[in-house]
């Protein structure tokens, strides 16, 4: 028996709710992300229809604002520091997090369960209430309206991620292939970058794609970080910008729409990482 | 020099005892099996050897060297995993040639290697393959060419068949004894099953709960077990067990067992005249049990017992049948297939004194064999 054939419902009733659920479930999923690819393409008329229900598809669907995004400067700025900073943080993290990983999965660390309580702590506060203390932490050491103030900020947040993901992609490495290179006469240095670390790449890959998005869409701390009025801006602080008194929404939503467009790139990106087997093989 | 001295070696997991002062000289070339069941320390024994574990106590010489504190990078063995341990993300060629990377080999001489060491282990055509692109057997013959041509003193292999199927198993039991013959290198071979380990080593070192019970090759192991233990292990079906005393009657010596009087061999009379009256184990193997109706000529150190036939396990030419003695002790033997027995018969077996194994119920060793 298939591992699916457990799912698949066999009696017409079963059929119809498990159906029902599916189509509810997609629904749910894509009907926001509908809107904004609605609003994003509708022109004026079909946002401003003078009482009338706004149309399900616009009347004259339009890339008008994206037209005008797209040969914006300012836009192009913001998207590139948010690039930087992404890239930043998901070396930097990976930097830190990577060897940290390694070594709280493999070796007795003294004080292993408090460091690991210590470092998923950070994720327990919610981010409004952290990003006072840090941001005056981080101005007392001039990292305010800096690039280098936003990236260490959202290492903070994405260590854990990486520190995790990072240990179960070495603890799922069996010690028998570490021991079987150290009888071939390999150090740990090159036990380290010539097996494990090739080995746990679709991990690490896991991890570094979550905190780029995680980056790229972050707000809070960038808002706290960075000077409204300074040179450095992220796309979602643009983004936080262009809501005034009565805001564009087909602008918003096309803002919206770029922000999203990596995380979806991403999640098609990762699904190839997701099948697992990397290691299928090495040990019976 | 590439012979391996251990001398009263121990190791502790905390308190607890898995090595206890074991010694063991294995010679240059040779192939030398550690045999025992499932917990006995056979692995960790091989991985103190191998450097992967710390020797708490004893001397490890390999090729003459004090090798105890030796890394195990720096040992000039090579060891194969029970589980293979092949580098999941390298093909077969860069898993072979991985140590010999890591010695800073010169490119020409690793490819010498490697065009020695494939068609040895018929690797030729998956150089390029990933280890989980080949099968079981092809994994584990990976493993043994990659520890082959590092050209190691010592040869380490922990159950490297283990993970195979019987018809597997059976050939690269072949190919490793010929790949012995042919490179002639020390290895050391670590199994808990018995046949493998009497087919493939010129010694077999027997393990029990952490310590030696014997030494020897796999002929004298089989027809002078120096303990219980070996007995029981060495041989299949195990040996038979029946308690007995070494007793005068009518001034001959006889072993009056709980099955009945049994016969002594001649030979051994003189010797065994000393334990009259003491308490022993006679330990005889299901081979050495014959039907009465099968042998034609008796011998005077033959001894005829009555059993019932109560299960009938068909090998081909012969069965493997099991049966209770008289008084209800229940036995084991090894019957010709043209013979003539049935599930619920009565038959007559002979026991051949000469095939006795004698041992003392206290210390479980061979009284005769010292
Ligand atoms: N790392 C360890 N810590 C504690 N006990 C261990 C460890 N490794 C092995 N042992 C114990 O040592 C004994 C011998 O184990 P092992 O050498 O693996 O046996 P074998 O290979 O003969 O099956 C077993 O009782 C096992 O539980
Ligand atoms: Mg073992």
């Amino acid at each position: 028996m298939g591992k699916l054939d457990r799912f698949t419902p066999t009696s017409p009733l079963k059929r119809l709710v498990w159906t029902i659920g599916i189509v509810a479930t997609a629904f749910m999923v894509m009907a926001p992300v509908y809107l904004l690819v609605k609003y994003s393409i509708s022109d004026m008329e079909s946002i401003n229809t003078g009482g009338l229900p706004v149309p399900l598809w616009p009347y004259h669907p339009t890339f008008a604002v994206f037209s005008y995004l797209f040969t914006d400067p300012e836009f192009w700025q913001v998207v590139l520091n948010s690039l930087w900073i992404a890239i930043g943080t998901v070396l930097l993290s990976s930097l830190l997090g990577v060897p940290a990983a390694y070594v709280l999965a493999r070796y007795k660390v003294p004080f292993r369960r408090a460091i690991l309580i210590g470092i998923i702590s950070v994720r327990l506060f919610p981010d409004i209430s952290s990003v006072i203390p840090i941001s005056v932490f981080f101005i007392s050491l001039n990292l305010y309206s800096s690039f280098s103030g936003v990236i260490l900020a959202h290492t903070l947040l994405a260590l854990p991620y990486v520190i995790f993901i990072g240990m179960s992609a070495f603890e799922g490495i069996p010690r028998d292939i570490e021991e079987q290179a150290m009888t071939m006469g390999a150090n740990q240095f090159q036990i380290f970058f010539r097996i494990l670390l090739p080995i746990a790449i679709p991990g690490l890959a896991a991890a570094a794609i979550y905190t780029f998005l995680l980056s790229w869409d972050e707000f809070i701390f960038a808002h706290f970080l960075l000077d409204p009025g300074g040179k450095i801006q992220t796309l979602t602080l643009y983004l936080r910008s262009r809501i005034t008194f009565q805001p564009p929404q087909n602008l918003l939503a096309a803002i919206s729409v770029c922000l999203s467009l990596p995380v979806i790139i991403f999640s098609f990106a990762v699904q190839k990482y997701m099948i697992s087997g990397m290691t299928a093989g090495s040990v019976k | 020099m590439s012979e391996l001295i251990i001398k009263n070696i121990q190791k502790f997991y905390g308190d607890h005892k898995v090595i206890d002062k074991l010694d063991l000289q294995i010679n240059s070339g040779e192939f030398v099996t550690l045999l025992g069941p499932s917990g006995c320390g056979k692995t960790t024994l091989l991985r103190m050897i191998a450097g992967l574990e710390t020797i708490d106590g004893g001397e490890l010489y390999i090729g003459g060297r004090k090798a105890n504190n030796i890394p195990a990078q720096k040992r000039r063995i090579a060891m194969v995993f029970q589980s293979y341990a092949l580098f999941p993300h390298m093909s077969v060629k860069n898993n072979i040639v991985f140590g010999l990377r890591i010695k800073g080999m010169e490119l020409h001489d690793m490819f010498t290697r490697l065009d020695w060491v494939l068609p040895l282990l018929g690797l030729e055509g998956l150089e390029n393959r990933l280890p989980r692109e080949i099968s079981g057997g092809q994994r584990q013959r990976v493993a043994l060419a990659r520890a082959l041509v590092l050209d190691p003193d010592v040869l380490l292999l922990d159950e490297p068949l283990s993970n195979l199927d019987t018809a597997l198993r059976e050939m690269a039991m072949e190919e490793l004894k010929r790949v012995h013959r042919q490179v002639g290198k020390t290895i050391i071979y670590v199994t808990h099953n018995q046949a493998e380990a009497m087919t493939m080593s010129e010694r077999i070192a027997v393990m029990n709960a952490g310590h030696l019970e014997q030494y020897d090759t796999p002929g004298a192991l089989y027809r002078h077990p120096r303990t219980m233990f070996s007995a029981e292990f060495i041989g299949s079906p195990s040996a038979n067990f029946i308690p007995g005393t070494i007793e005068i009657k009518n001034g001959e010596l006889v072993l009056n067992s709980e099955i009945g009087l049994l016969e002594i061999d001649e030979t051994r009379k003189d010797y065994l005249r000393n334990f009259s009256g003491r308490s022993v184990v006679a330990g005889i193997r299901p081979q050495d049990i014959i039907l009465s109706s099968t042998r034609t000529h008796r011998r005077a150190s033959d001894s005829h017992v009555t059993l019932g036939v109560e299960l009938i396990e068909n090998h081909g030419d012969r069965s493997f049948v099991l049966g209770r003695f008289e008084n209800g002790l229940p036995v084991r033997f090894m019957a010709a297939n043209d013979s003539d027995y049935r599930t619920d018969a009565r038959v007559e077996v002979l026991i051949d004194g000469r095939c006795i194994h004698l041992f003392d119920p206290e210390t479980r060793q061979n009284i005769l064999e010292k």
